[in-house]
């Protein structure tokens, strides 16, 4: 078997609270193959969204490795970090506050080509017109403000601005919960359309078990900062062990009945 | 609704920008108007006012025209005032940034720095600075900007606090984007609204202590300047009141209309900002 893309062991988190220490995640460990979904479920306040800033060393963690594409990716620092970023890309909840305000569709796709040095100025107009139509948007849209356009186009360029640098890993923090649920299908089917395509592999953090099934490959459930279980995505949705498990999944048809309808269209 | 509209609708706003447009046409207009020296002898000495129409405000104690020096008096209002202000400004802005955005020992360090200045009144380091440097129209700015960055850099710093912690800023850095850059493209820009709003405060307070370091003789000896009319005047106060009193109101009237512009425009915005 080849080394997995990404390899997590022990990864701790400690918050203060009230001179008490409290552990948002607490000795967590998964792999994830390259081209594989990994699904990360569990309620609000299990550790989900602080996994994705501490892979993203957008936080620090206080144990734990993170190996990366072979590397120790913790040990990186400065400009060294900053170019292994282009590999690991994250597409977070909230379309409208992921981009600077001021922002044009133009510039945010900009930004990542200019700074990992993919393409020439001369060259960026064009490659930002096939990073639209990549993500099925017009091209026509580069010169529009990102508060202008509707928050599914806007997840559609926080997906580009994420392949721009043709990653193997995005992190897709809750990156369908705030969508309307027609939006949400073809989101999805965007983003399984450029795994099979680029060999993308995805950790795909949700609440929503009814997406998780129609997305991932494999899912890991948290309670409180600890892997609860974790296993094929059907295997687990279908018969979970866990208590947290067994909760999640009787809270989720009541939920999500058209967003599983849209994972047994796909089958 | 548009802006402008908006602030059209503010009569105190107009009146501000009224005045403001008449004292950028004076000061722009000065040496069309007198082309002259207005340091230069041009009649009798204290000439009341209205009294020659060659001379409508009548002359002062050397026998120079003081309408020629009100015109060219305006130019160094304008002048100091809005050069200490955008260098107050600019620099506080960005200690603000890299203090807010940087966060702890640099933070701490910049900020005690902040303290320091903050704890002298403005106008004694001004006034000191200006003993010590020698008295030229750049060091008058940088004087007054000496002691004018401080509360820019606070607003700065509060507003940048509280853009850090935002998805965007969180977005740029997963883009590998350099944290210098982040601070000054992706953060500043969206911290400056209200560190501008204290720019007619501080354009206005800019305004009267230039006239009080001209009235204590320590402004710019070769430009006309209201406070050194007024100092000038100070001397024959019985008996010519005018040439104290006409450069006072012009200075009243500059300080009223840069306050109540600036008022106008930060109502617009706001209410702007607020409906977004």
């Amino acid at each position: 078997m080849s080394r997995p893309l990404l390899a997590v062991s022990g990864l701790t988190k400690r918050y203060r609270r009230g001179g008490k220490s409290i552990a948002a995640v607490d000795d967590v460990s998964f792999d994830i193959e390259p081209g594989e979904t990994l699904a990360l479920a569990g309620p609000s306040g299990s550790g989900k969204s602080t996994i994705a800033r501490l892979l993203l060393r957008l936080i620090e963690s206080d144990a734990g490795r993170i190996e990366f594409e072979g590397g120790d990716f913790l040990s990186l620092s400065g400009a060294a970090l900053r170019a292994r970023r282009a590999r690991l890309q994250m597409v977070f909840q909230d379309p409208l506050a992921a981009f600077n305000p001021r922002a044009t569709v133009a510039r945010v796709l900009d930004d990542p080509l200019r700074i990992h040095g993919i393409a020439t100025r001369s060259e960026r107009p064009r490659r930002i017109a096939a990073l639209l139509d990549r993500v099925g948007l017009s091209a026509d849209l580069a010169g529009r403000a990102i508060h202008e356009i509707s928050g599914g186009q806007r997840q559609r360029i926080a997906i580009a601005r994420a392949i721009a640098t043709k990653p193997s890993l995005i992190v897709l923090d809750e990156a369908v919960s705030a969508l309307d649920v027609s939006v949400r299908r073809q989101i999805l089917q965007l983003l399984l359309d450029l795994q099979r395509e680029e060999r993308i592999a995805y950790l795909f953090i949700s609440h929503d078990l009814g997406v998780i099934s129609a997305i991932a490959h494999r899912v890991v459930i948290l309670d409180a900062g600890r892997v609860a279980e974790s296993g094929n995505a059907r295997a687990v949705i279908g018969a979970p062990q866990s208590t947290i498990g067994k909760a999640l999944v009787t809270a989720a048809p009541k939920l999500n009945r058209t967003s599983t309808q849209g994972a047994a269209d796909r089958q | 609704m548009n802006p402008l509209r908006r602030f059209l609708r503010a009569p105190e706003a107009i009146a501000g920008a009224i005045i403001l447009v008449a004292l950028f046409a004076i000061a722009l207009s000065a040496s069309l108007f007198f082309p002259g020296d207005p340091q230069a002898i041009a009649g009798p000495a204290l000439l009341p006012p209205f009294q020659d129409w060659s001379l409508p405000l009548g002359t002062d104690r050397l026998g120079r025209d003081v309408l020629a020096e009100l015109f060219h008096g305006a130019r160094t209002s304008l002048v100091v005032g809005l050069a200490a202000a955008a260098a107050a400004i600019a620099v506080g802005a960005i200690v603000g940034t890299l203090a807010g955005f940087t966060g702890g020992l640099v933070d701490e360090v910049l900020m005690r720095i902040t303290d320091a200045f903050q704890t002298v009144p403005s106008f004694l380091l001004a006034l000191a600075f200006v003993s010590v440097v020698g008295p030229s129209l750049g060091v008058v700015v940088a004087a007054i900007a000496l002691g004018a960055w401080t509360g820019p850099a606070r607003v700065a710093r509060a507003e940048v606090l509280s853009i850090r912690e935002r998805d965007f800023v969180a977005g740029a850095r997963v883009i590998g984007m350099h944290p210098l850059e982040i601070a000054f493209r992706e953060v500043l820009p969206n911290a400056l609204p209200p560190v501008l709003a204290l720019s007619s405060v501080i354009v206005a307070a800019a305004i009267l202590t230039e006239a009080a370091l001209s009235f204590l003789g320590l402004g710019d000896p070769n430009r006309m300047t209201w406070g050194g009319m007024i100092a000038e005047g100070r001397a024959v106060l019985r008996a010519a009141p005018f040439l104290s009193i006409i450069p006072g109101v012009a200075l009243v009237l500059t300080v009223l209309g840069v306050y109540l512009a600036g008022e106008g425009v930060v109502e617009t915005t706001a209410v702007r900002r607020s409906l977004s």
